[in-house]
């Protein structure tokens, strides 16, 4: 059963090594500490990681986010460690994976993980199925799914402006902010893909975990697009 | 300095460059929308004035250009040579001994520019069009072989990752010498471009500054285009405009590293550090030295 489950995006910046002397966005930092605390607060036998991968597979509980593939302080003397070596013998995971165990790490979450990447071609069935049959377990499942809205969301934009941008992604919080299954699984995965939103897989995973679950309260911790890519925060709990 | 295989001479159009000859290569935009100029020389009067200046300057090379590297409108063919190739043909005109670069990843443009003169072609996207090293075979010209990554032309890096960043420049870099090489470009005539910024985020750009001696130690001469560029901004804080002393610091690294030819907008400025750098190194002399020898 899912006994909780949260939203998080995961930009690089999450991790503050890699924003130099400025944090930027430390608010969207603690959003995200915020949304995993509540996660573990409801007491989940697993966490299960969901998010883009270039297939849909399962990965090692031990995975980690290679904090060193996007760079990274790693000569100054003052740094106390190089960011990715206190990792050093776990698996690398796909970032934004990665990302999702970087965010349990942080939130000390010692307990079991299922870690699941699914690809951007995964079929809107494939991503439900996975999402029914990690609610399906016994245990008490967390889950965690990782990913942002649309990467096109203005002329500074990482994929420059698309028109469609801002309507895809007002749907996407609508949706939440509804618990809205149906329209979660009614996102077009050909859309998504062209305006580089690489949410759509582990919100269908959700949507396919939560179908049927009533009663759920949602909070929205943070909704932004600062840098030009839409970041969502929020959990969905019992209330 | 990493210890490789030795630089050996460098052949640009006409001229033959010896290994220890630091190259500048002034940037002449033909577009209305670049990151620095942002259409200073969209022009051609103004663009023609450009190049007078940079060649007044001290460049060596030129580096025209018309396709803003950022995401914008597009630009076909057609267009790209309506706003290249011309004006190629003038500066060749007016000076029938100045090496002419074309940055472009078309090899339909790098042939029209062949034509009109062009003795070299900058390959910024990373071999985006497989028949552009062809068409330098065939006039004679020299490649820029560049890394972006996996980065389509006019896109921005969105979290690129790479296990060892300098291990894929050396990977795409060698590996289009090569296919450059197949094609029948004269190999005295290629040179492997990091290309900052492309397809690399900030620290991914300042690291393969530092690691630029594995490019050089490779043999191939080494271009760098670090001016006025975003990871400079981000490293300073600093908008466009207030890059140049970023620039120029980066630039004196790279030359003390072995790169051998820098694409800047500042030709006059980065002529001086790259004379310091020499002098430093003991490669060429000062200019007037009397301080205590009167």
């Amino acid at each position: 059963m899912i006994t909780s489950a949260a939203l998080c995006p995961w930009p690089p910046l999450l991790v503050r090594e890699l924003t130099g002397a400025d944090p930027v966005l430390p608010e969207l930092r603690a959003a995200c500490a915020g949304a995993v605390a509540a996660l573990l607060r409801d007491r989940p036998e697993v966490v299960a990681v969901v998010g883009p991968g270039t297939g849909t597979v399962p990965w090692p509980a031990d995975g980690r986010l290679n904090v060193a593939a996007f760079g990274g302080p790693r000569v100054a003397a003052p740094c106390p460690a190089r960011p990715g070596t206190e990792g050093a013998g776990r698996p690398v995971l796909p970032p934004a994976l990665g990302i999702g165990t970087y965010l349990l790490d942080q939130a000390g979450y010692a307990g079991e993980r299922l870690i699941w990447s699914v690809s951007g071609d995964e079929p809107v069935a494939g991503c439900r199925k996975l999402g029914a049959d990690l609610a399906g377990s016994d245990a008490r499942v967390a889950l965690l799914a990782i990913g942002d809205g649309s990467a096109r969301r203005g002329p500074r934009a990482p994929g420059h402006f698309d028109e469609r941008s801002h309507a895809f992604d007002a749907e996407v919080e609508r949706a939440v902010r509804a618990c809205d299954t149906r329209a979660l699984l009614d996102l077009d995965p050909g859309l998504a893909r062209e305006l580089m939103a690489t949410g759509r897989p582990a919100w269908q995973v959700l949507a396919g975990a939560l179908e049927g679950c009533t009663g759920l309260s949602v909070e929205v911790l943070y909704a932004g697009d600062p840098f030009g890519v839409a970041y969502l925060v929020a959990t969905l709990r019992p209330s | 300095m990493t210890a490789g295989t030795a630089q050996q001479a460098l052949r640009l159009g006409r001229h033959c460059f010896a290994p220890d000859q630091r190259l500048v290569m002034g940037i002449v935009n033909r577009t209305p929308d670049s990151f620095y100029d942002r259409g200073a020389t969209w022009n051609e009067n103004a663009a023609m004035a450009r190049v007078h200046a940079v060649v007044s300057e001290g460049a060596d090379i030129l580096d025209i250009g018309g396709v803003a590297a950022a995401p914008g409108a597009p630009v076909d063919v057609a267009e790209e040579i309506r706003r290249t190739v011309p004006f190629v043909g003038a500066v060749r005109a007016a000076y029938p001994d100045l090496v002419i670069s074309v940055d472009t990843w078309r090899h339909q443009v790098g042939r029209e520019a062949c034509r009109a003169g062009a003795d070299l072609l900058n390959d910024t996207w990373g071999g985006q069009d497989p028949e552009l090293p062809a068409v330098a075979a065939e006039f004679g010209a020299g490649l820029i072989c560049a890394h972006a990554g996996d980065q389509a032309p006019r896109t921005r890096p969105f979290r690129v990752a790479y296990e060892d960043v300098m291990a894929d420049v050396l990977d795409r870099t060698l590996a289009q010498a090569s296919r450059a090489t197949a094609a029948g470009v004269d190999p005295a005539r290629i040179l492997i471009d990091a290309a900052h910024d492309f397809g690399k985020n900030t620290w991914q750009s300042l690291e393969v500054t530092r690691r630029l001696g594995e490019m050089v130690a490779t043999g191939w001469p080494v271009l760098v285009s670090l001016s006025n560029k975003d990871f400079i901004g981000e490293t300073l804080d600093a908008p466009p405009d207030r890059r140049l002393t970023g620039t120029l610091a980066t630039t004196a690294i790279c030359a003390w590293l072995g790169a051998r030819v820098f694409r800047v907008h500042q030709v006059l400025q980065t002529r001086e550090v790259l004379a310091m750098v020499s002098a430093i190194q003991g490669e060429r002399p000062p200019a007037r030295t009397v301080r205590g020898l009167a």
